[in-house]
């Protein structure tokens, strides 16, 4: 054999280089010594197995473009070829794609993550937190752009536009996202809002990934305000909805968890101003009607009780709003409950008011002689002649009307039989 | 002092409500806590039907944009 024109390295590698360039492979390997954080165009690191490694130069736009976080441990299948770097006489494996092999795998790990948490009591209920019923501050977590975000703040304004909004923006797929999680869920928790809102759009179970990432369920459980966690419409739950306080379906249910809504509160509203207004509602009739019986008893020196009451009803009749306002009100409920509580702050005043009134009429029986009526009087005593028992024939006694009295003599007495004793009184005295 | 917060209106709204619930009330207080719960409720519907959402963004996309590299690369 004769012997061949020897080659130069350059040219010898460059042989080597165009034939691995030619010949396009499909691999399965262990990913080792991948550091995340890189300031190179390219991530590199080495795929292997039990007896070889291989190095991989990974672009950085071929990475982005996968969206597929790696992981020192994860097997992945990658496609592309080998080429060799002349200056140094090394070979790597250019990767043009490349997925996670075998998801099974993958579910298996979050299956696996996710007892690991259960069994240390992350996903506890007694350890989850309540949500305040108005909170004041509301952090929102999840990705600047996408429909999530909007969701959620048209959401909050159309229901509680009282709550202050915290936005804090990350990443929520791919890689860097779990990384952006934790720092956004620490940050968030630092400005110390009532709630915090972690959400996304759905996606597949890859790009929920970072949702059940470790590091992001421990950073939930860490947070001091409640989290509610709204990642959309994957059947599967994420390790984020096991160990959030209270999990939403979509970010648009999220939001619709940690508000009321505007048109329930107004409904409130309406419901306390009712329930302002019963107890005095029965009160201002009682009023009116005992403020009638007062004026009729001629009150004299009760007048200030009068002026009293009259401006305490124009008070009434001020401070209670118009029929109109009060048939938007609808609570039945509070309102059995407050007739109850009506009744009660009647009764007091009712009574004393009551007592008050007789008083006057036994005060003043004017009323009562200008309706034709007439009291008798024994002329020397001036009692009250009520019985044939005070007064015997030939007595003098008054008899008294509404324009004056009359003196006069007693004929006889006589007693009632089958009459009344109204009637017979009348007949005495006639 | 500061302006009162919702939740702080709504709280002494209900105060009110159950005071007045409790019959314990003088006629005059009764009616004080009364018209003070009616201002409170046109306060608190003015504020539900005029606030408008306050949106703070303390974070923006935290992909931190990359430093080229400087040594060489391998292919």
């Amino acid at each position: 054999m004769a012997e061949a024109v020897a080659l130069t390295v350059s040219a010898a590698l460059h042989l080597a280089k165009d034939a691995l360039r030619a010949r396009p492979l499909h691999i399965v390997g262990e990913v080792t010594g991948f550091k995340p954080h890189t300031t190179y165009r390219a991530y590199y690191f080495q795929l292997k197995d039990e007896d070889s490694v291989m190095e991989v130069t990974l672009w950085k736009n071929v990475f982005a473009e996968m969206g597929v976080e790696l992981k020192d441990g994860m097997i992945i299948e990658v496609s592309g070829h080998f080429d060799v770097y002349p200056a140094k006489g090394s070979m790597s494996f250019i990767p043009r794609h490349y997925k996670v092999a075998g998801e099974g795998d993958l579910r298996a790990q979050v299956a696996a993550l996710a007892n690991k948490l259960r069994d240390e009591g992350l996903m506890d209920a007694t350890r989850k937190k309540e949500l305040p019923w108005l909170p004041e501050r509301i952090a929102v977590i999840t990705s600047p752009n996408g429909a999530a975000i909007h969701d959620v703040l048209r959401t909050l304004a159309r229901r509680y536009p009282l709550a202050d909004v915290l936005f804090f923006g990350t990443l929520v797929e791919g890689h860097g996202a779990a990384s952006g999680i934790v720092r956004a869920l620490q940050t968030a928790d630092r400005y110390g809002p009532d709630v915090i809102l972690l959400v996304r759009g759905g996606g597949s179970f890859e790009d929920l990934l970072p949702f059940s990432d470790e590091e992001v369920a421990r950073a939930i459980v860490a947070c001091g305000a409640p989290v509610v966690s709204g990642v959309g419409h994957e059947p599967d739950y994420s390790i984020a909805d096991m160990v959030a306080d209270v999990r939403a379906s979509t970010p648009t249910a999220a939001a619709e968890t940690v508000v009321p809504a505007r048109d329930e509160l107004l409904g409130i509203l309406a419901g306390h101003l009712q329930q302002l207004i019963i107890p005095f509602d029965q009160y201002n009739l009682r009023v009116d009607a005992l403020q009638q019986r007062l004026e009729q008893a001629l009150p004299g020196k009760l007048e200030a009780d009068v002026v009293r009451i009259e401006s305490m009803r124009m008070r009434l009749e001020q401070a209670i709003p118009t029929r109109l306002e009060r048939d938007e009100m609808t609570l039945a409920n509070l309102r059995l409950r407050f007739i109850t509580a009506g009744a009660r702050l009647v009764t007091e005043p009712q009574i004393a008011l009551t007592h008050r009134g007789a008083q006057l009429e036994a005060l003043s029986p004017l009323k009562v002689l200008s309706r034709g009526y007439a009291a008798v009087f024994d002329s020397k005593t001036h009692r009250v002649i009520d019985s044939i028992q005070k007064v015997k024939a030939h007595d003098q006694v008054t008899v008294q009307v509404a324009d004056g009295s009359i003196f006069t003599l007693v004929e006889r007495t006589e007693e009632a039989e089958m009459a009344t004793r109204d009637n017979s009184d009348k007949n005495q005295k006639e | 002092m500061a302006e009162q917060t919702f939740a702080e209106g709504i709280a002494e709204l209900e105060a009110i409500v159950h005071s007045l619930e409790s019959g314990n009330l003088e006629l005059e207080d009764s009616l004080t806590s009364y018209e003070r719960g009616v201002t409170l409720i046109k306060e608190l519907q003015t504020k539900l039907e005029t606030a408008q959402q306050k949106v703070t963004t303390l974070l923006g996309d935290v992909d931190p944009a990359p430093v080229e590299g400087e040594e060489e690369l391998m292919v």
